[in-house]
């Protein structure tokens, strides 16, 4: 009986408590809610209503219904913008696969590890103008690519890298991957220092060589942080080249090397008025992005099962 | 106690607040007053007005940028203007990016923060932001209409005038290395290529000495701007253009533009332009260290290519004219940037005092002093500013007098882009004529 009052008087001390931590929790949340949606929430509402209208950034903003969407999908420049991001996706799991490596070099403490682990990373702090031109300049027609490739017999006049989608895209993909692989190796790094080195320890003294440790170890062990990699990578690819595409092709030649994220800045301010038209395209870009989110999410929580 | 520490810590945030306020009304008192000032400007209160200049290439030299600002031009303008108007004060804010003003000026617009005055490109650039204007067709003077050249690069389709065209009539053709073209035994001087056969024949004769007979940068089609649209104008005419963009004429069926890209494009086939001109982004220097003999340009660029090369080294030509053209010995041109009036300004009548004394023939030959371009008004020629006969600069001058006003500028936005965007697949051979002109009709279909 006693017992029981003092269950009861713990249950209700608790469910008060818990009740209190709850309104705390929601009040702390509610300033951070607020801003998030006016400088987030509330441009995303106004950016699917313009994408129904022909707003040209100033006054003229009438409604369209689906025109622009019609517009954008039926010239097939939709298809030609989502094929480009798609192969740039190459690129992620290219970034990843290099970053796992040289993470577990580097976790391993291979001779130079402290030199090479601020190496990987220096292309990180380099803005992505700087390097779009610094690889425009490599890739250009005298320049150190084609020079080498001609010195070792690979080629016998000089390729215009640039100039054709079919190789313009792969060196931007090589571009992103190069720049992309030092933070891989870092957020890589943090997911394994969750794991017990005596696990790596007793490995390598089953004999596990250093693949074996990759695939059946590391992998399997950080697959919420390589979720995590693959999905940022994604979004990323998505959403933030521009500024490496404006200064290595500008889009060009025509749309081979455009973006959905760049055509956003095309149709509003080059030479456009066409904010209702970009306004679409961020939407269909949003929309995008949101569904392949939410398959990469999906996939790792069936891996995350599979491995445990 | 602690309730008394309390009302006096309200009392001194009251207090705070009602000062932060009365601060911010300060503010909007200022714009108040602003207008007080406008009502009040003619009877001799003080106004300032603001005025965006880009920074790059207009009335601010690339050589002026190296000097303390009181030097430059417009600065002195500036002060001379308000000389002569002391009730009138300018405020000049430098515009770095050109381009980044247009969308600027429109975000500054719709926010109510736009300068009374803005220094924009002419054309669609300005027409996209009628509705940000001020239409000044009625309150320009009559002797500046007169006077000065290319009110149509700043008259909107439907009439209304949204600035005044700055003082530099850009002409475009194709700059010349005279060693290069005397090494090749060519006279460009006194036998120019006039015909589209002399003009391949002078460019084989300079290939094959082992030149590149013209050096452009395609990415953003320049030469497709400069020249290329030349050629589509003297074949289709202009009111032709402006019906494929407006939709009651098709692009698919403008043989001009057929030829004028077909021309454009075996110009490269036949290798007269150099292989990368597709990426390139150095061609002026490729020219002006002597690997190229020609390269197209606009008058903007003869100060320093005489720099370079010296004046007595440069030369001009027009382009070609395209068999069974119906404009002949002209080229593409006008003046590329204007000044707008804001729609939301204040004070317009202070604004065309401003731009009307910034275009008088006075200041014009002062300006010219720092800038040698060609002008736009009617009554400053060559021999007014002592140019040398012959030099290119004297050549502009001749040129100028028949000159197509910017085809690019005459597109519709939607077709300018596109047109801009998929031309140098065009060079390239990525692309066939016919699958552009139908993309060109897409575009201006909407």
């Amino acid at each position: 009986m006693a017992q029981k009052e003092t269950d009861k008087k713990t249950g209700s001390g608790t469910g008060k408590l818990a009740r209190n931590q709850r309104i705390c929790a929601v009040l702390s949340v509610i300033p951070a809610a607020l801003i998030i949606a006016s400088v987030k929430a509330w441009p995303i509402i106004q950016t699917v209503w313009h994408s129904f209208t022909n707003w040209d950034g100033l006054y003229k903003n009438d409604f369209v219904g689906l025109a622009n969407y019609r517009t954008f999908i039926s010239t097939g420049l939709f298809s030609k913008l989502l094929g480009n991001s798609l192969f740039l996706l190459i690129s992620v799991p290219a970034q990843v696969l290099i970053g796992i490596l040289v993470a577990v070099l580097l976790y391993e403490k291979t001779a130079g590890w402290k030199a090479f682990r601020s190496i990987y990373y220096i292309p990180q702090i380099i803005s992505l103008v700087i390097l779009g031109y610094l690889f425009k300049s490599m890739f250009s027609q005298n320049g150190p690519i084609n020079q080498i490739l001609m010195l070792l017999g690979f080629i016998k006049t000089p390729v215009e890298w640039l100039a054709k989608g079919t190789t313009a895209l792969p060196v931007l993909t090589i571009c992103i991957t190069w720049y992309s692989v030092g933070w891989q190796v870092i957020m890589i790094l943090g997911g394994m220092s969750s794991i017990d080195p005596q696990v790596f320890e007793a490995a390598k003294i089953d004999g596990a060589n250093f693949f074996t440790r990759i695939f059946k170890i590391i992998i399997p062990m950080i697959s919420s942080t390589l979720t995590y990699c693959v999905v940022m990578s994604v979004v990323w690819t998505f959403t933030s080249l521009f500024s490496l595409i404006y200064s290595m092709t500008n889009g060009g030649p025509g749309y081979e090397t455009m973006t959905l994220d760049y055509m956003v800045y095309a149709r509003s301010f080059l030479k456009g008025d066409q904010f209702g038209f970009a306004c679409a395209v961020a939407v269909v870009l949003l929309i995008i992005v949101m569904i392949i989110t939410f398959i990469n999410l999906r996939i790792s929580k069936a891996a995350e099962k599979e491995w445990g | 106690m602690k309730r008394k520490v309390k009302q006096v810590i309200a009392l001194l945030l009251c207090i705070f607040l009602i000062g932060g306020l009365t601060a911010c009304g300060g503010s909007s008192g200022g714009e108040a007053s602003s207008t007080a000032e406008g009502e009040g400007a003619a009877s001799g209160e003080k106004v300032e007005l603001t005025v965006w200049i880009n920074g790059k290439d207009s009335y601010i030299s690339p050589d002026e940028q190296k000097k303390p600002e009181e030097e430059w031009y417009i600065n002195q303008a500036i002060a001379r203007f308000e000389e002569k108007y002391p009730n009138i004060t300018v405020k000049m804010i430098v515009s770095a990016d050109g381009e980044t003003a247009h969308q600027q000026f429109k975000a500054d617009e719709l926010a109510g923060t736009a300068p009374d005055m803005a220094n924009l490109w002419t054309g669609q650039y300005t027409y996209q932001l009628e509705d940000a204007c001020l239409d000044i067709k009625d309150m320009i003077p009559a002797e500046d209409k007169e006077n000065i050249l290319g009110w149509d690069a700043v008259t909107t389709p439907s009439g209304k005038i949204l600035g005044y065209p700055t003082s530099d009539n850009q002409v475009c053709f194709f700059m010349y290395n005279k060693k290069i073209i005397e090494e090749c035994g060519l006279d460009f001087e006194n036998n120019p290529p006039r015909t589209t056969e002399e003009f391949d024949a002078a460019c084989e004769a300079i290939k094959a000495k082992g030149y590149t007979p013209i050096v452009t940068d395609e990415a953003f089609p320049w030469f497709g701007c400069f020249i290329m649209n030349y050629w589509w104008a003297q074949l289709s005419g202009v009111d032709r253009i402006v019906a494929n963009c407006d939709g009651t004429q098709k692009f698919a069926d403008d043989e001009g533009l057929f030829k004028a890209a077909g021309y454009y494009r075996s110009l490269m086939e036949k290798g007269y332009i150099n292989e990368d001109a597709l990426t390139s982004a150095d061609s002026f220097n490729r020219f002006t260290s002597g690997q190229a003999a020609m390269t197209p340009q606009v008058s903007s660029a003869v100060g320093d290519a005489e720099a370079a090369l010296g004046a007595e080294n440069l030369g001009a030509i027009l382009p070609p004219d395209m068999d069974g053209a119906s404009i002949t010995g002209g080229t593409i041109g006008g003046p590329g940037q204007d000044i707008v009036v804001s729609a939301s300004t204040k004070h317009p009548q202070e604004c065309i005092q401003f731009l009307s004394y910034l275009n008088s023939k006075e200041e014009i030959m002062e300006f010219e002093k720092v800038q040698t371009k060609v002008s736009t008004r009617k009554d400053v020629t060559a021999e007014d500013l002592n140019i040398q006969e012959g030099t290119a600069t004297a050549k502009l001058f001749e040129y100028s007098n028949n000159m197509v006003f910017w085809v690019d500028n005459t597109l519709t936005s939607d077709v300018c882009a596109e047109f801009t965007q998929l031309l140098s697949m065009v060079l390239g051979g990525q692309m066939s004529i016919e699958d552009f002109a139908a993309d060109l009709d897409n575009a201006a279909a909407g």
